[in-house]
């Protein structure tokens, strides 16, 4: 889609964009949202990359490799957040009980594990939603042609 | 409402009885309509007997909303009460989520990289 005014806008709007989903991700115990509503948008805001220049440059952007490592580095950190509360002598994913200190509510740094997990799972549905995008569009045919 | 246990055979019955036993006919296709409004009449009796929507009465407002209302605060710091029921009281169901996109993704790589 080679349209001056669809990529201008876009190259100036994708960043905001960007910024929105990672408070929205962030500010998740605090506001409503979360990881898989900022994940959401994070990946929006790439698919709209891929949408307004090509899909060649938008896959480019994020390639195979980076993007298969935040899926699955998503799902072990949230595992490993897990076995931290069995570490420090409680439950799978336990929160107060494991000796986490809460903070203040309110702040930003509080809630416990819940900040972490929700960047884990933001992490996880914004590449998860990139791949499945790049994957039916077929804009990756030069990274796994081969096996 | 004794009968919705035995109607509710009866239709499982007739189903079985028109897709598996009748030929392609004319009576067929009668009787499929006529199953479709004996579904059709049990979805919306259901839709019916249903709490008004708001109302204090509901069988969800029981002691455990009010638990997660009143202790979320106290007991996970965060003010955002859904945030803190998916990712601390019931943080186990969202990594069953989280591994439902996984899978998701990997069937999809996988058939698609496979042409």
């Amino acid at each position: 889609m080679d349209d001056l005014v669809i990529r201008s806008v876009s190259r100036l709007v994708v960043p905001f964009i960007q910024l929105y989903g990672l408070y929205v991700i962030f500010y998740g115990h605090l506001s409503p949202g979360g990881g898989f509503a900022g994940g959401a948008i994070v990946a929006s805001s790439m698919i709209l990359y891929g949408l307004s220049f090509n899909l060649e440059a938008g896959s480019r952007k994020l390639g195979h490799d980076v993007s298969s490592f935040m899926e699955s580095g998503g799902a072990i950190w949230y595992l490993i957040i897990g076995l931290l509360g069995i570490l420090f002598g409680s439950n799978f994913l336990a929160n107060r009980y494991a000796g986490v200190s809460l903070g203040t509510p309110g702040q930003l740094f509080s809630g416990g594990i819940i900040f972490f997990l929700s960047l884990g799972i933001g992490v996880k549905v914004a590449s998860t939603m990139i791949t499945l995008f790049y994957s039916l569009s077929g804009g990756e045919d030069s990274s796994g042609s081969n096996n | 409402m004794e009968a919705s246990p035995l109607v509710g055979v009866g239709i499982l019955l007739l189903i079985a009885y028109v897709f598996f036993y009748l030929p392609r006919s004319q009576i067929r296709h009668i009787l499929v309509i006529v199953i479709l409004f004996m579904i059709g009449y049990a979805l919306v009796v259901t839709v019916a007997e249903m709490p008004v929507f708001g109302s204090a009465n509901t069988p969800a407002y029981n002691y455990v909303a009010k638990r997660y209302l009143e202790g979320t605060v106290a007991e996970t710091g965060a003010i955002n009460v859904i945030s803190a029921i998916i990712l601390d009281y019931r943080a186990f169901d969202t990594l069953g989520e989280a591994t439902v996109l996984f899978v998701a993704i990997a069937a999809a790589i996988a058939n698609l990289k496979a042409h």
